[in-house]
């Protein structure tokens, strides 16, 4: 299979001299679930914005056999998706319907194939009948959803998630895997950024690993990350009680979301 | 749409803006010493208030809160107001005049403000916010004006709870200090507040572009004149021009000529 994402040697700095990315290199092919993991602060929402050109680093990024420059940006976010860690900066009309269809209409759809594509959203996160909601007032569950649903309804080929469970209880977290399982089966290319470990069983076919340098230090299956404890331990993914043993962070909640999955 | 509740929150909102204005705008043009063209006014709010089943209570609980803001501004033309003195008291070396004329303003002011509030109580009542400002896009409203409209009712909560947030962040660790230094504590969270809201602003820019915003909002139209809104506002604009050609009046003389014929007869 073909790599639908190329970075290879990404560097951005932010204007006030802090190092966002250093010299980031990674591929991603066509319909693999990429599950990217680190600790805080170390890069992660600056690569996603930086793979829709939102901010422009050094390097080269190639997605979909397009090169991201500023005249190809635009025919990539046609094919990119991507949900911000923050709803309320996903989240900026007035309804939950204004938002979901913004992209949609901005891609020049009809009325009608509009209407559709979002109700359809709507209703694989679960949020039939909030159309006209105001997203100010929904619960932040809520908000988090309907931003995954602004999303899905423009039908991306690649879709960007950026922390898309934190803040989730576990029957949404249990729903949310159950629509990358199925944006999985429809071919999609998909990245998630997350603290949650766990998340990525079963549904990860690489997890990549980021490491307090900005940049990837470890690339793999889940079992092989997972098994790597020196790894995780070095980059503050997994910490160590004061009784010695190494405990997984969230391991009982995610045990408790698998049996119900 | 269908599933509105009574007959004026169906209505499109741009029937409700074209009609409401055009009250407005009479009543403001009509002179306020045509007192009986307000009574009419009155009469004609009052029937819209009626078919959009609002209740007098809900109306009054929503003036309360404007009128007081009115009152303190006029209240005090007419003692300002030159002309000629209706009614004067002495207190002391104090002369407190009331004029015709400061009556007159007073009451211009009152009666209309009054009657516009009653109008956009009923308009808030029926329609939504983000319909309203559909409806204004749809009448060839500047765009750029409505987008600014719409980004104030989305983030205008957002910003205060962040105030909220940083006050409460403030007082759980103040324990008294001198009047200088709160001063510079209120300058930093003023501060902070703005550079919050820039950051936010850049983040939904963000956000825009990467779903193929080009500058453009486009949106579904979701509303339709119906049969219905050509009734209401033809039924406004017919009324309007009864009050204001004073065709009223005229009727009320025909009948009591008519009463005379009878008479005569
Ligand atoms: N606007 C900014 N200006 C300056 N520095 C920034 C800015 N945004 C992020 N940084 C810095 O860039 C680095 C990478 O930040 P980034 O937000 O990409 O981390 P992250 O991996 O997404 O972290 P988290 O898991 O906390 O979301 C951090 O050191 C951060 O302090
Ligand atoms: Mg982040």
């Amino acid at each position: 299979m073909a790599s639908i994402i190329k970075v290879s040697n990404l560097n951005y700095r932010y204007p006030d001299g802090t190092v966002g990315l250093k010299d980031v290199s990674f591929e991603a092919e066509e319909g693999e679930t990429l599950v990217i993991i680190g600790a805080n602060g170390t890069g992660k929402s600056t690569l996603f914005m930086n793979l829709t050109g939102i901010l422009e680093g050094d390097g080269h990024i190639n997605i979909a056999g397009l090169t991201l420059n500023k005249i190809q940006v635009k025919e990539i976010r046609r094919k990119v998706g991507m949900v911000f860690q923050n709803p309320d900066d996903q989240l900026f009309c007035p309804t939950v319907m204004d938002d979901v269809s913004f992209g949609p209409l901005n891609l020049g759809w009809d009325n009608n194939e509009v209407m559709a594509a979002s109700q359809k959203a709507l209703a694989l996160v679960d949020m039939e009948g909030y159309e006209s909601r105001t997203s100010y007032h929904l619960s932040f569950g809520e908000k988090k959803r309907a931003a995954i649903a602004t999303v899905l309804s423009m039908d991306p080929k690649i879709l960007l998630f950026d922390e898309p469970t934190s803040g989730l209880d576990p029957r949404s977290t249990s729903k949310f895997i159950n629509i990358l399982y199925t944006l999985k089966s429809q071919g999609k290319t998909i990245l998630i950024v997350t603290h949650d470990i766990f998340l990525a069983q079963g549904i990860a076919d690489k997890v990549l690993v980021f490491s307090e340098e900005k940049r990837p230090v470890a690339i793999g299956s889940y079992k092989e990350i997972l098994s790597n404890y020196g790894l995780l331990l070095k980059n503050n993914l997994v910490h160590q009680h004061h009784h010695g043993q190494i405990v997984y962070e969230h391991e009982h909640r995610r045990g408790y979301i698998h049996e119900r999955l | 749409m269908g599933f509105a509740n009574n007959l004026v929150e169906g209505l499109d909102p741009r029937s409700k803006i074209i009609s409401f204005l055009s009250i407005i705008l009479c009543m403001v043009l009509t002179p306020i010493t045509r007192l009986k063209d307000f009574g009419l006014y009155f009469l004609l709010i009052l029937a819209i208030a009626f078919i959009a089943k609002i209740t007098p209570r809900q109306i009054l609980k929503r003036m309360f809160v404007l009128i007081p803001f009115i009152l303190f501004i006029a209240i005090f033309i007419p003692f300002i107001k030159e002309g000629n003195v209706y009614w004067s008291i002495k207190i002391g070396y104090w002369q407190l005049r009331v004029t015709y004329e400061g009556v007159w303003t007073f009451l211009n002011l009152i009666i209309k403000s009054v009657l516009s509030i009653i109008l956009l109580v009923i308009a808030s009542a029926t329609t939504t916010f983000p319909d309203f400002l559909q409806g204004m896009e749809m009448l060839r409203t500047p765009r750029l004006l409505v987008i600014l409209m719409s980004f104030m009712y989305r983030y205008i909560f957002v910003l205060l709870d962040e105030a909220k947030r940083l006050m409460r962040a403030r007082a759980l660790r103040y324990f008294g200090s001198r009047y200088s230094e709160q001063f510079r504590i209120i300058g930093y969270m003023i501060g902070i507040l703005f550079i919050r809201t820039f950051e936010r602003a850049k983040r939904i820019y963000s956000a825009m572009i990467i779903r193929g915003f080009t500058g453009e909002i486009r949106s579904i139209k979701r509303f339709q004149f119906s049969y219905i809104d050509f009734l209401f506002i033809t039924g406004i604009i017919i009324s309007l021009l009864f009050i204001v050609s004073g065709i009223v009046y005229k009727l009320e003389h025909m009948k009591i000529n008519n009463a005379h014929l009878w008479q005569a007869l």
